[in-house]
């Protein structure tokens, strides 16, 4: 035999044939010309070498796992984990109340496994064997707590069971546009894994009721569950929820087909005591599933509904009218088309602690139900509207009546400037907050009228808005007597230095957050006057405003205090002369934002972050 | 109706026709006669301690080796052949070659001589075969424990399965490769995700 492996190469090559029983030595025998030098790969000789020596590779699967579970430490398991791949998935296997020695031996190691490590795997990074070695890696340094597997197609049911078996304590799971797993794996899971607490379900379209009922029956400590997107799970799992999980207190499902009126009003009426939050999206459920929510819901603190398009005004009003809405504090409707008038008005009557309201998209609501659920909601806060192109700027002079803290308007088309003042105008001593977004119609008159109602006013922002001026914002900044504290006039295109001039003077003693992003006017005077007024100011957005060099100078030998956050991005007229000055600053600075500045050098931009450790920069 | 029950039939039924308090064989009050009970213990060989009943055990290369039933019912899969009555003539251990089945006999014996350990002295006696007993190299180890687990002799398993473990204790992975000639079939990505998560153990 040894003449036949003749890996050192010498020229003779030996035909016998006969030495050796191996179909394949004597191929090689036969076909190689008998003069040429004989070579042979290393696989070869590892094959022969493989016969002398005995391998643990010929003992069956289930010896293996007699083996592992008698391993005395983590150490010894981790270490077998990386031995081959096929130890890997027998080790994953075993199972933490299986092993002989438990962690006797684990002088260091924290003797309980409570579930403290998180492990987050993405797309390509996420496969069985990263699971398997997460499973035995874990398992002896504290336990797996998290576990969140996004985007793969290669992690499968070998996985899953490794993370089962060696993962007792897994508290939260999260799976997002996994669609390999099936049913089988959250079975596994829920056979082993009783502390689960959270379930985030999204994308992954091969789970059906079955893997859901499992964990719902399991999984006694379940308080969180979230279904988005599978188009098999429909009422069964809800219902098994239902029965099963008497902690359950958020709940939130999306977009899923089969999920309809039965599952959500079982849900709703067996946990009316625990149950705290409520989103619903997308789901052909009906008025009654609304009715239900009323009745039963006396716990829930937080509401979302979005995209009901079957349900209608009747459901609603019901919803309001059933007065069973008790601890409702947070309330959103998104695009929902039986929020009218009439159900609104309902929803303000019977939800008496209300506190937010956001009301998007809903195009049937006007003027009148507005101020009708505001007179009604005697608790109400904090108001936004979105996209509601009904109401206009009688409505919101109604809603301010109430005492309203906090009043977001975004992207209403109904807003117009009013081409006469009305008569009856109450001031709102309440409102702390104003937001107008992106209204095309808002103008000075209606700012105007919001400068005088409004004299405790302290976060303004208007965005978006065109038709201001500064002639407008004047009686704004004028009478507010609480002092602003945020302003925010972004990309509103015409306001120029005066604004910022006026603002600094007269707040400059409160102002800490300002942003100016947009602004196409403001230019080194803003500047100077924040410098020179604006002792407070913590935050600083002048991105692509005309200043230049000059400016930041000014900026740098200002009366700041402790100036944080200054944003320069997109101001093409700042040129490595404000390096320094950007230094000077950067003693208090924290982040820093010089994007898209293209007259600024690298080198300069090198230096910056060399000598500024302490700030974030984004360059 | 006893006379047409075989002896699997009692053994199978044996609960319904044992007397219900310990018998002896001069208490005639109980209302047994000696033939009864000299039939009674021929088929209930294990309840009685001094037992001359031989089991023949044939091993895969041909060879017989005779023992104790006490000793071959160590194996509970010969416990079950001798209960089913597959053990008339030999039982053939088409899996167990002749150097295994010895040593196998060999530990089952000394095992079964050995009373329950209540002694330090016999205890100890005890552990120390044992530890020599598995002093033995690589290939005869791995066919032990498959011999073990074949005739499901649970302490053998235990004490061969246990041995290979500490084999395995503190050693790395590529230490374990070598000493067990295992082929490393990760790929370089795999090898990484699993070092990764496993690397304090042995960094």
């Amino acid at each position: 035999m040894p003449a036949l492996v003749n890996y050192r190469g010498d020229d003779e090559l030996h035909t016998g044939g006969s030495l050796c029983s191996k179909d394949s030595a004597r191929l090689l025998c036969v076909y190689g010309p008998p003069c040429k030098r004989q070579r042979i790969s290393d696989s070869y000789i590892l094959f022969f070498e493989q016969e002398k020596k005995p391998s643990i590779e010929i003992l069956p699967d289930e010896i293996l796992y007699e083996i592992f579970r008698r391993l005395p430490n983590g150490q010894a398991r981790s270490a077998s984990a990386c031995v081959s791949n096929r130890w890997l998935t027998v080790l994953s296997n075993v199972r933490a109340s299986e092993m002989v020695h438990g962690s006797s031996d684990d002088v260091e190691m924290v003797q309980e496994n409570d579930g403290f490590l998180t492990r987050c795997l993405d797309g390509k990074k996420a496969t069985d064997c990263r699971l398997q070695s997460v499973a035995v890696g874990t398992s002896s340094r504290g336990g797996l707590g998290k576990l969140s597997v996004r985007g793969s197609n290669k992690v499968t049911k070998l996985g899953f069971t490794a993370i089962a078996r060696g993962c007792p304590s897994l508290k939260v799971l999260s799976l997002w546009n996994v669609p390999s797993i099936g049913d089988e794996s959250l079975i596994e899971i829920s056979k082993e894994c009783h502390s689960l607490e959270k379930v985030d379900i999204s994308h992954c379209h091969s789970i059906s009721n079955k893997g859901i009922a499992a964990i719902a029956e399991n999984c006694p400590n379940l308080t969180s569950l979230t279904i988005e997107s599978c188009k098999n799970i429909g009422n069964e799992s809800l219902q098994a929820v239902a029965r099963y999980c008497p902690n359950l207190q958020s709940i939130s499902v999306k977009d899923c087909p089969n999920v309809g009126d039965q599952g959500v009003a079982t849900l709703l009426s067996s946990l009316s005591s625990v149950l705290k939050k409520v989103k619903l999206q997308s789901l052909n459920i009906t008025d009654f599933s609304l009715a239900v929510i009323g009745h039963y819901g006396k716990s829930i603190t937080s509401l979302v509904l979005t995209g009901l398009q079957i349900a209608s005004q009747k459901g609603f009003w019901a919803m309001g009218n059933a007065k069973g809405l008790q601890s409702l504090t947070s309330l959103t409707v998104v695009s929902c088309y039986g929020i009218t008038d009439l159900s609104l008005e309902a929803i303000g009557n019977g939800c008496g602690f209300l506190k937010q309201m956001l009301i998007k998209k809903c195009c049937f609501v006007s003027d009148k139900g507005l101020v009708s659920f505001t007179e009604a909601a005697k608790s109400l806060e904090c108001l936004q509207l979105e996209e509601c192109n009904r109401i206009s700027q009688q409505g919101i002079l109604g809603a301010l009546k109430s005492n309203l803290k906090s009043l977001t308007i975004v992207k209403c088309m109904g807003i117009k400037d009013l081409v006469h003042e009305t008569p009856e105008l109450t001031q709102c001593a309440s409102l702390r907050s104003l937001t107008v977004k992106d209204c095309i119609g808002f103008g000075n008159t209606n700012l105007a009228i919001f400068g005088t109602l409004c004299p405790q006013l302290q976060n303004v922002e208007l965005s978006g808005l065109c038709g201001i001026t500064d002639t407008g914002l004047y009686p704004l900044l004028e009478n507010c007597q609480a002092g602003l504290v945020k302003v925010n006039i972004s990309n509103c295109v015409n306001l120029t230095d005066k604004v910022v001039v006026d603002l600094a003077k007269i707040h400059g003693g409160t102002l800490k957050v300002l942003n100016l992003e947009g602004g196409r006017r403001i230019t080194d005077e803003s500047l100077v006057a924040i410098a020179d007024n604006c002792v407070l100011l913590n935050d600083l957005d002048v991105s692509k405003c005309c200043i230049t060099d000059n400016g930041l100078s000014c900026l740098s030998e200002g009366v700041q205090i402790d100036l944080q956050i200054l944003s320069v991005s997109g101001c093409s007229k700042v040129t490595n002369k404000s390096v320094p000055f950007l230094k000077k600053l950067g003693q208090t600075l924290v982040g820093l934002n010089i994007q898209q500045c293209n007259l600024i050098s690298s080198g300069s931009v090198d230096s910056l972050v060399e000598s500024l450790w302490r700030c974030d920069i984004l360059y | 109706m006893l006379k047409n029950l075989n002896s699997k039939h009692i053994q199978r039924f044996s609960y319904k026709y044992l007397p219900q308090f310990p018998i002896s064989p001069n208490s005639p009050k109980l209302g047994f006669s000696r033939s009864q009970i000299a039939n009674y213990r021929s088929n209930f060989p294990t309840t009685i301690m001094s037992s001359s009943k031989t089991i023949v055990l044939r091993s895969s290369d041909g060879e017989t080796f005779e023992v104790d039933e006490a000793v071959a019912v160590e194996s509970q899969t010969i416990k079950h052949m001798i209960e089913d009555g597959c053990a008339d003539t030999s039982i053939p251990l088409p899996n167990v070659t002749s150097k295994i089945l010895s040593k196998v006999i060999e530990y089952c014996k000394k095992h079964v001589e050995t009373p329950n350990a209540d002694e330090k002295v016999a205890e100890e006696d005890l552990k120390s075969f044992d530890a020599d007993f598995v002093k033995v190299d690589q290939s005869t180890l791995f066919d032990l424990i498959l011999a073990a687990n074949y005739l499901n002799i649970k302490s053998l398993l235990d004490l061969t399965c246990q041995t290979v473990a500490d084999m395995i204790k503190g050693k790395t992975p590529e230490e374990i490769r070598k000493t067990f000639n295992i082929k490393n079939d990760f790929t370089p990505e795999e090898e990484e995700e699993v070092r990764r998560e496993n690397a304090w153990a042995f960094e």
